[in-house]
């Protein structure tokens, strides 16, 4: 492993900026985030809906458009060296990178294959100039690639709308991992897969991490995929990053309160005693809460908190966590 | 005992490909089930990823044609309906789509939806009327007018915008719910909250909902029934929790076991080569 992570993400803020009948917004979607991602690893970010996890990786791959407003920090990649972050890197340099280097699966993506393209025609368009080869050796390629992800080739000749929402998510995963980029961003991308298919899927994005020795960058909300696929885990509250550590660390001895409650609220089968959530509704992030913005839900919660932002502290070895809980012994 | 929906090995098949290569796909091979109109219950449908789930769901509420069989809602033939009564039974069927974000246009303000569905299904005659419906309806998944008014969808995250689309298909007051996926964008927390509001629905206003997930845990958690479906046809079905506990079909033993859970390791999963 390098020293160099490929991914430096430094005190990052990004803002949703708007005017909503004559009063001006500012929503902090993702506010003074920090955290690295080496070279060869799955880093997972978990948090519930409406955290910021999409924001945040929107900002991180330079698809920063108005409303959405980049206000300070860093997101830089170590093979655009000369960018502090992809939205300020010059537009050739970026679509040299793409595919090969960086490819990205936005959420809700497979609603967004091109409708009067096939499926084959839509993998030429995007993945034949960077793989180069024989029509022929390109389709066997293809194709081999389609069965790694449980596909029959078959897709190839149908139309985005003549496919199941679990077979247009598995196609645009296809698309964004078969040049083997060296960076792989998804965005909750195997939320449509029945169980048996979404095992084999993360199976295929794991394999092809560690032959590639690329980095992934995984978000999702499911805990149960995290504890299974990523290496690190970044859990977002409202905004901010609250945790981070290597998965099985965060998971054996999680450190903040919104953290132990994302992973002891799963539902299992075999249970059916009523499960409310957590109290309260996410945070209103044109506004939200003073000091740790987590204080409203959180059974811990003590005066300091109602005032001071908690800072993020080391809590172990590659392990921080932000929580005066923490700092006061009482965790 | 009269049926609120029956289906009577109902198909659909579908053609599909070029010219020269058409292939013939059988996305539902004679299924059969039926809910009883006094009987409001959480219906369950899982399966295979591409097993035929959405397209029974699109042919219950009238978007496919079924290529064999019969689908009965209260007494009457789906594919039947005359135009004139097309309004009333959609009123009456309200569905929830797999994805938030296909389901509403960015460029329409999210509160249209709600009033376009108060004054088509809902009766609402005045902007008034439409409003307090609408609210209404919010006020059940967690939200208020006054949070959505002049917004749209891209402003709210995904989750928010799934809870704006249940509040849509209450508005017409409906008998049944077809939510196809309602719950798989959204985290484990909010997922509780909108099945346990599917339960409060069923037991509340008597709604019947016909629920499509890949989430065993909420199925198991809320449904009362479930099928389970495999390259269109069912291949189990029974009463959730007896069927989820002790899975008797090897697919369904292998779906009860492929589950992720936060106790199994990098070590569980079997990359393929
Ligand atoms: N409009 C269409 N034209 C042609 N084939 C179709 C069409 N709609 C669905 N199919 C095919 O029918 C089969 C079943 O699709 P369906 O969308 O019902 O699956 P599903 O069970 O909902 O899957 P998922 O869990 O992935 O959403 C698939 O093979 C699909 O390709
Ligand atoms: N275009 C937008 N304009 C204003 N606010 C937005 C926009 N997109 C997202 N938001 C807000 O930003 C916050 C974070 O959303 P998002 O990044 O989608 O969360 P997640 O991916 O964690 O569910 C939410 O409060 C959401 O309402
Ligand atoms: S800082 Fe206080 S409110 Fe925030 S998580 Fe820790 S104990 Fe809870
Ligand atoms: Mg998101
Ligand atoms: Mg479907």
């Amino acid at each position: 492993m390098s020293s160099q992570p490929i991914l430096r993400v430094e005190n990052l803020k990004a803002h949703f900026r708007g005017t909503y009948f004559g009063v001006s917004r500012e929503v902090r979607a993702v506010d003074d985030i920090s955290f690295d991602v080496e070279r060869n690893e799955i880093f997972g970010l978990a948090g519930e809906s409406s955290s910021g996890k999409t924001t945040l990786i929107k900002t991180i791959a330079g698809l920063i458009r108005p409303p959405l407003e980049l206000v300070g920090g860093r997101a830089q990649f170590a093979f655009l060296p000369d960018a502090p972050t992809i939205h300020q890197a010059a537009p050739a340099a970026v679509a040299a990178i793409r595919w090969r280097h960086l490819s990205y699966i936005m959420q809700g993506s497979m609603n967004v294959l091109n409708p009067l393209r096939r499926i084959g025609a839509t993998f030429r368009d995007f993945a034949l100039p960077h793989l180069g080869g024989s029509a022929g050796a390109f389709e066997a390629t293809v194709t081999a690639h389609l069965e790694r992800l449980r596909l029959d080739p078959s897709v190839l000749s149908a139309y985005p709308h003549e496919l199941s929402g679990g077979m247009r998510q598995r196609v645009t995963i296809a698309l964004a991992t078969i040049c083997k980029p060296e960076f792989i961003i998804a965005d909750e991308p195997t939320t449509a897969l029945d169980v048996i298919v979404q095992k084999d899927v993360l199976g295929m994005i794991r394999s092809i991490q560690r032959e590639m020795g690329s980095s992934v960058l995984f978000v999702t909300h499911d805990m149960g995929v995290h504890a299974t696929l990523t290496d690190k885990l970044g859990v977002m509250y409202a905004g901010r990053l609250v945790e981070v550590g290597a998965t099985r660390d965060v998971f054996a001895a999680p450190r903040h309160p919104y953290t132990r409650h994302l992973i002891h609220s799963l539902p299992r089968i075999g249970d059916v005693t009523q499960r409310s959530g957590l109290p309260g509704t996410p945070p209103n992030l044109a506004n939200p809460p003073p000091g740790c913005r987590f204080h409203p839900r959180c059974p811990l919660a003590m005066d300091i908190c109602r005032t001071v932002q908690p800072a993020m502290i080391d809590v172990g070895p590659g392990h921080r966590a932000s929580c005066h809980a923490i700092s006061e012994g009482g965790s | 005992m009269t049926a609120l929906i029956e289906a009577k090995n109902i198909s659909k098949t579908f053609s599909r490909g070029g010219v020269f290569a058409r292939r013939r796909i059988e996305a539902v091979k004679g299924i059969n089930f039926s809910l009883e109109e006094d009987k409001p219950e959480i219906f369950a449908v899982i399966g295979e990823s591409g097993s035929g789930k959405s397209t029974l769901a699109r042919m219950i509420l009238g978007i496919h044609k079924p290529s064999g069989g019969q689908l009965i809602f209260q007494g009457q033939d789906v594919d039947k309906i005359p135009r004139a009564g097309r309004a009333a039974f959609m009123a009456r069927v309200q569905p929830i789509f797999q994805n938030p974000f296909e389901a509403f246009n960015p460029l329409k303000k999210l509160d249209f939806y709600l009033t376009m569905t108060a004054t088509r299904f809902g009766g609402a005659t005045s902007r008034a009327e439409a409003d307090a419906a609408s609210d209404q309806a919010l006020r059940q998944v967690g939200l208020s007018l006054d949070e959505i008014k002049g917004r749209f969808p891209h402003e709210l995250s995904g989750g928010q915008l799934q809870r704006v689309a249940i509040a849509r298909a209450l508005v017409s007051k409906p008998r049944l719910i077809l939510a196809d996926e309602p719950v798989s964008m959204v985290d484990a927390s909010l997922r509780m909250s909108i099945v346990n509001l599917f339960g409060d629905l069923r037991d509340r206003l008597g709604l019947s909902i016909i629920y499509i997930t890949h989430d065993l845990a909420t199925a198991y958690y809320i449904s009362d029934r479930l099928i389970i479906m495999r390259h269109g046809e069912v291949v189990e079905q029974g009463p959730a929790r007896e069927v989820l506990s002790n899975p008797q079909h090897p697919y369904s033993q292998q779906l009860r076991a492929a589950v992720l859970s936060p106790s199994a390791t990098l070590e569980t999963i079997t990359p393929t080569h």
